[in-house]
Parts: structure tokens; sequence; C-alpha cells
């Protein structure tokens, strides 16, 4: 059974495709969220996904199609994974969709296990780029509470400079580099130098620009 | 000269005369009258003459009786001739009373003279005024009548004496003696307004212009004007005494009795080569007609005979003895054509409509022929329909054509149907699959359902409650699609209503539409009566037009760019007896290389495009008595391309959806 925390977003003009979708997902164990255009989806979407979410979405429609959607949805900051469904899907269009990283295109009508399987692995990778997200966040988190100094010791000890030259560079004696590198370790709850280079890597810290 | 010793006591009218033996101082009577005088031979040659020439036109009127010119002939040679004997009578007079007695007989026969050569006039000519004529035929039985009642006839009062006269060498009596007869002025009167009749009668005639109308104008008239001139004149100046001699009216009269037999024996003469003319003539058409594969025919309205001639005859497939009149014309035509030929003939009859109709017959071997016919009514004086002459000819090959080409046509257009499926083939995929779609998703939920431990019914019943509807909606876009793509019996006209075939076709093409990013406005008057079409070539119509503009509307600036920019506008209104549809788009318009030969076959811009569309449109349209135009808009670009077709004003407007052979619906 799959975490009942991922939100299926439903986009379709066809009121009566619309009704068995969601019935679908919701008997699968999702929660639902139905919207007949793009334009509406767009209004209602969130710029921040609390939970991990990916959207099944009609080819064609009146207004924004849905190419033109997945376009609009690409430019922004956070967006979830796109399943296309169409009644004559043509290889152009597929290929489009594809291109704009959709998950997968189905061409109606299609097997419950099809979409079920595209939909669970819309929400897997949703999730993964969610926890990514997390880790991300933390790791900027410690970083941003080590003090000025112990960033450049830090800064210095990834490079995998030795406690004396460290010294000798920042111009103090070697027992201080020792003190701040092992606060370093402390407050970025790391145990090796090996976890410190990763940490710094996802924060996206900058060993040229230290401080 | 000797005059003969008369009586002179005057004699009255109603005392039997005594009997005149005065003694004529001459040679015996009997010797005298038993010679065989010139005048004899003369007055009865010409007696002779003219009966044989009543005996003639009598009987020429007997064979015609219209002809009655030919028997007022007869009854004037009569009047002649009567008047010739009775004149005779008077030359060999032997006493007054016996003068007296023929000159009342020989003004008789002047009468009957008189009232025949009016007769013939009138008859002859055609052109004399009535009140003329019975002015003269009126004075003239007064005459007559004054003939009998006053004197001893209309010149004498009394004639006294008579005397011998030699008249080139024949002695004949005159009268000697005698008192006038006031009276004698109303044959005076008569005899003027003869002439005045004879007169505006010939003058009539002779400003008609035509040749013959002028000789006989002048050969008939004229004759009659000199000849009652010269008698009453003569007959007026022997009664005053001025000129001496015999009354000799009837010898002019026999001239004037050859002149006119002139001019009628042209006539019959001329006629009876009309008829040999009319026999060759009838020879040739006959001839022809046959060569040309046509009969010729006649149908008298007054007896409902028809008359074909023999070579004719192959045409309807019938001998001689058969279809000789109207039931058995009738019996001949196919059921369902006798209405509308009997409407014709009425209408012929009637409104002087053309009668011209084109009708199947049965033919003996139970064929089936087509016949077009074409006529021309005739008419008597009082404007009566009598006749109507015609023609027919045997169309059933360019029939046999026409339905050929009207196969051919229905081919092309189911053809072009079968390519318009083609075009539309991703429109109705996806139509199809909406539905579908749903269908299995709902009945894979359900299965799920089932599986679970505790299904949950009520669910369950809103999916089967969806399932059904959704098939429904597959089943209408099916039936929809079978009904505009196949192909059966020629189709039939019926009541259409515009507006329900504009929403169908929308409906039909709406995500071809939405593909392409228009917008279409449809505008339509709230007062629009069916028009009289077939459903589902209209609707084909209708998407040609649209998908034309389409195309042309994907390709362009308008269409790639902004949604909003491209459309289509439909417009339906009335125009007087025409339901008027319009659809007008945005995009690059018609290129003006393409303009003249638009609603040619194969003629396209399209790369993969036959070229059939607009011309199989078109085709539809007229067979419709509609038209389908391209229309130049000035300071505007984009395609107008302008719909009519008749409207049925007497009906009530009903729109029909679904199930009627329409493409589609929801």
């Amino acid at each position: 059974m799959p975490p009942s925390n991922s939100l299926i977003y439903l986009v379709d003009d066809d009121a009566s495709v619309r009704r068995s979708l969601s019935r679908l997902v919701r008997q699968a164990g999702y929660e639902e969220q139905s919207f007949d255009s793009a334009e509406a989806f767009l209004a209602a979407c969130p710029e921040f996904f609390s939970q991990p979410a990916c959207a099944v979405v009609d080819l064609h429609m009146p207004g924004l199609n849905g190419l033109d959607l997945q376009q609009q949805f690409n430019d922004r900051a956070f967006h979830c994974p796109v399943i296309f469904i169409s009644g004559n899907g043509d290889i152009p269009s597929s290929v489009r969709a594809m291109r704009q990283g959709a998950v997968t295109f189905l061409t109606k009508p299609f097997h419950d296990e099809d979409i079920l399987q595209a939909i669970a692995e819309g929400l897997a990778s949703h999730r993964a780029l969610l926890a990514a997200a997390t880790r991300v966040n933390e790791a900027a988190h410690r970083i941003a509470m080590l003090s000025e100094r112990e960033r450049e010791v830090m800064a210095r000890v990834i490079n995998g400079s030795l406690n004396k030259q460290i010294a000798g560079e920042l111009g103090i004696v070697e027992q201080t580099v020792k003190v701040h590198r092992s606060r370093v370790m402390e407050k970025t709850g790391v145990t090796s130098v090996a976890e410190l280079v990763r940490l710094c890597d996802m924060a996206g810290f900058s060993t040229n620009k230290p401080g | 000269m000797r005059a003969f010793p008369v009586s002179r006591h005057i004699r009255h009218r109603g005392i039997t005369p005594a009997p005149c033996n005065t003694p004529i101082d001459a040679p015996p009577k009997y010797r005298e009258n038993h010679r065989v005088s010139w005048i004899t031979v003369i007055w009865s040659a010409a007696s002779g003459a003219c009966l044989m020439l009543a005996t003639l036109h009598f009987l020429a009127w007997c064979r015609d009786r219209r002809s009655w010119a030919n028997l007022c002939f007869p009854i004037m040679v009569l009047g002649v001739i009567g008047l010739g004997i009775a004149e005779l009578f008077m030359l060999w007079a032997d006493s007054p009373e016996q003068f007296s007695e023929a000159g009342r007989w020989a003004h008789f026969c002047f009468g009957i003279c008189v009232a025949g050569s009016l007769g013939f006039v009138h008859f002859y000519f055609g052109t004399g005024k009535y009140s003329l004529l019975l002015a003269a035929l009126s004075l003239r039985l007064l005459a007559v009548i004054v003939n009998f009642t006053t004197g001893e006839n209309l010149h004498f009062e009394v004639v006294h004496s008579l005397r011998q006269f030699n008249l080139f060498g024949e002695p004949v009596v005159i009268v000697d003696e005698w008192v006038e007869n006031p009276w004698v002025r109303v044959g005076q009167l008569a005899a003027l307004m003869q002439i005045v009749y004879f007169v505006d009668a010939s003058l009539r005639l002779w400003r008609r212009h035509a040749p013959n109308d002028r000789r006989r104008a002048l050969m008939v008239g004229g004759s009659l004007v000199v000849f009652i001139l010269f008698a009453s004149g003569h007959a007026g100046l022997a009664a005053a005494g001025m000129v001496h001699g015999p009354l000799l009216v009837s010898f002019p009269f026999f001239a004037m009795v050859l002149a006119i037999n002139h001019e009628l024996s042209r006539d019959l003469l001329r006629a009876a080569r009309l008829a040999k003319d009319l026999k060759e003539s009838e020879t040739r058409l006959s001839l022809a007609a046959s060569a040309a594969g046509i009969a010729l025919w006649e149908l008298d309205l007054r007896s409902d005979q028809i008359w074909i001639p023999e070579a004719g005859r192959c045409l309807y497939g019938v001998g001689p003895d058969e279809m000789t009149d109207l039931p058995g014309f009738f019996a001949t035509i196919h059921p369902d054509d006798r209405s509308r030929v009997s409407d014709v003939i009425q209408r012929a009859v009637n409104d002087t409509q053309p009668y011209a109709v084109e009708y199947r017959i049965f033919l003996p071997d139970g064929g089936v022929r087509w016949l077009a016919a074409t006529g021309r009514l005739e008419r008597d004086e009082q404007g009566k329909a009598i006749l109507v002459r015609g023609v027919t000819l045997d169309i059933t090959p360019r029939k046999v054509a026409e339905k050929a080409a009207a196969e051919h046509h229905f081919e092309l257009a189911h053809l072009s149907r079968i390519s318009v499926l083609g075009e539309l083939a991703g429109s109705l995929a996806h139509e199809l699959n909406q539905p579908l779609a749903a269908m299995l998703s709902n009945a894979q939920v359900g299965l799920r359902i089932m599986k679970s431990e505790t299904p949950d019914l009520r669910e369950m019943e809103a999916l089967l409650a969806d399932v059904a509807a959704d098939a429904k909606r597959a089943g209408g876009i099916v039936h929809g699609m079978r009904a505009m793509f196949k192909k059966d019996s020629l189709p039939q006209i019926q009541a259409v209503d515009l507006k329900c075939v504009v929403t169908d076709v929308l409906q039909v093409l709406h995500s071809t539409i939405f593909a392409c990013h228009v917008t279409v406005e449809v505008e339509a008057t709230t007062t629009m009566p069916p028009v009289a079409a077939n459903r589902v070539e209209i609707q084909q119509v209708l998407i040609n037009l649209l998908l034309n503009s389409l195309d042309a509307l994907r390709g362009t600036e308008q269409g790639a760019g902004g949604p909003d920019l491209a459309r289509i506008d439909i417009t339906i209104g009335r125009e007087g007896d025409l339901g008027v549809l319009t659809v007008r788009d945005n995009g690059p318009g018609i290129p003006p290389d393409m303009v003249d030969r638009l609603f040619e076959p194969f003629s396209t811009t399209k790369p993969d495009g036959l070229g059939l569309g607009l011309s199989i449109s078109r085709k539809i349209v007229e067979r419709f008595g509609g038209s389908l135009v391209s229309v130049c808009e000035t300071g505007r670009a984009g395609a107008v391309f302008r719909l009519t077709l008749p409207v049925i004003t007497d009906q009530s407007n009903s729109c029909q959806q679904g199930g009627d052979g329409s493409i589609l619906s929801p």
C-alpha cells in the first residue's frame, strides 16, 4: 500500500474521464484533486510541495493544452512529475512531452496497472526529489551555524590541507586550528572528513570562496 | 319602233286584271315567241353557268359547314338567276299587269341577291361593321315589303301602257306610260346603304395591307359597288324616264357573279394546292420525325381525342387503334407521373403556361421509357382552348445518363466523406477514446472493489451508472459515424435545421478546432425556418468548409501565435426564400491564382489534398437548388464562403438530434 500522504492532480476537460480517474486513484489509496482545465490547475497548484505529488494531464484540452501546461510548469522552481494521457497520441506530441520531462505518455483507453505504475514512478521520483531537497536544506542549515573562522578552517580541511598548513595560512597556532576543527565536526554532526566533504558538496559550499 | 296600243286606265292592285287582248299589228305572236332569240340564249346560258357555280360552292359549303361565304354565294346567285328570269318575263310581257307582276318578283329576287351579297361580304371579308350590315339588310327587307304592299311594284305605282323596243335587233317590251311609286326611295336608300357597307368593308380590308386582301377588296367589293350602282342607277333613271330601254339589271349581275366566283375559285384552287403542299410537308415532317425519333401529336380538347401519326406510334409502343383518346394516353403513363402530366395539361389550358413535361410510360413488353413532350395550345376566336399540338421525344438515354451521373456524384460524395473521415480520424479517435478510457478505468476500479473484503456497493452503483452512460455515449458516436460514412440509397431531401447542423459539426470537429487554437463563433437568427436539403450532405459541406478554414489558420501567425486571434465566424440568416450560412475565417485568404478555379475539381493548395472538397460541396448544394460561392470582402483578410439553400416556410421548425442520421452527438 502506498503512503497515503501522496497527492495526485487530475487535469482533464472530459468530466467522465476525470471522474473515473479520480475513482481509480482514490481506490488505489491516494489523495486527489481534479481540474477541468490547465489554467485552473496552474492557479491552484502550490509553489512548494509539502507532500509527494504527481499530475495526470490530458494532452488535448481547450485553452492551454497539456504540453503548454508542462512548459509553464517547468519554468517554476518547484514542480511535480507529469503523466500525459491522450485520446489520440501522435508521435511529435509524445516526443515533445518526453523531452520536456514527462514520466510517461499513455494513450486512452489505458490499463489501470499502467497508470498506477506511472503514478508510483512519478511519486517515487518526486519523493526522492523532496528528500534530497530536505537534506540540502539540512546541510546548508548546519553550515550556516558555523562561525566565520570555523568556515575558513572547514574550507581548508575539505581541501585536504594539514593542521599545520592551515595554522600557517590563517596565522594562528596549530592548537587553535584543532579546536576549530573539532567544533566544525561537532556542529555539522559529521564523524569524518569524507562526510564533511559530502555535506559541503550537497550544500553547494564553495571551497574557492571561503566565507 | 312601234308602240303597243295599251289601255290607259289605271290598274289597281287586288282587282283581277282584264285580259289584255288588244291586238298588236305585228306578225303572229306565237311565231315571234317561238323564235329563239339571242336574249333567251344568253340569259339561259348565263343562268345555267351561274347555277353551276352556285352548285359548286353550295357543295363546298356542304363539305365545310363553317365556310358561310360559300353558302351566301349560291343564295346571291339564285337571286341573280331569279332576277334574270323575272326580267325575261318583263321583256316578253303581254300586258302591263304581267309586266308589273314580273317587276314585283324581280325586286323580290333582287332582295335575295342583295341579302346574299351582304352576307357574302360579311363572311368573306370579315371586316364589315355589324351596324351597317343590319341597316342595309333592314332597309332592303323594308324595300321588299314595300314592293309587295304599295303600288304595282317598288318602281311603279301604276303601269299604264307598254311599248315595243328594239334591243339590239330583238323586239322586247318596255314601259311606256306609268306613275312612279313614291316608295321607290326606300329601295334607293337601301341601295345606298349597301354601297356604304360594301365600301366600308372593302376599305377596311384594303387597309390590312395583305396582298390577297387588296385584290379581294378590289375585285369583290369593287364589282359589288359598281354593279349595284349600275343596277340602281339604271333602274332609277329608267323609272324616272331619263333612260329609254328595258331594265337590264341581271345582266351586269351575271358579270358580278363571275368576278366573285373568280375570287372564290382562286381560294378553292389555293386550298387544293395547300392541301397538296400540306400532304407533302406532312410526309416530309413524318420522315424527319421518324429519323429524329420524335413523335408528333395533337390533342383535341373538345373531344379528348389524340392523333398520332403512324410513324410516331412506335415511340409509345402502341398500335393504330390504341391510345386514341386522353384516358388511353393516361393508361400508358407510369402511375407516379400521371397526376403531374394532368397538372401540366390543366395549367397549359387554364393559365397559358407552355406545355412541357417529362414522364415515363410503360411499354407493352413491360419496359419503361422516358419521354419529353412539348406542345403549344391553340385557341378559337373566343379564346377557348381547342387543341394542343406538340412533339414527343424519347429521352430514355438522357435519363439513364442523368441517373448514372447522379450515382457517380453520389459515389464521389461518399468517397469524399471517406477522405474526410481520414482527416477526422484523429478527432474521432479522441471522441471515442474518451468514453472508452472512462469505462475501462471504471471497470477496473470495480474489479478492485469487488476483490476487497468489504466491497463498497454504493460506489459500485455510481461506477456502473457511469459505465453505462459512457457506453451510450460511445454508441452514439459510432452510430453517427456510420450514418455519415455508410453508403446507401441516394439521399432524400428533408427539412434540415442549419443551427443543428452547425452544432453537430462543431461537436465532431471540436478537438481538431482546439488543436488548431481557433475560436469559433456562431451567430444565428432566432427565427430560422428549416431548409430543404439532406442533413448528412450539408454536414459534409460544412465540415469541408471548416476543415479548409482550419487548414488555412493552422499555418498562420494567428494560429501559431495567439489563440485569441485565429477565429472562424459562422452566421446563419435568412434572405427571402433562402437560408444563408456564411463561414468566415481570418486566415491568409484565398491565393489570387486560385480564386477562379476554386470550385474546379483537383485544384488544391494543400500538399496532400485531392482538391475535390469544394467541387463536390458545390454539386451537393446545387442539387438542392442552393449555391456555394466564395465572397470577396474588401478591406478584410481571410476567406468567406456563402452557402444558400431554399427554406421550407410552412413546416414546424424542429431540431432533431442524434439517431436520425446526423453525424453525431453527445
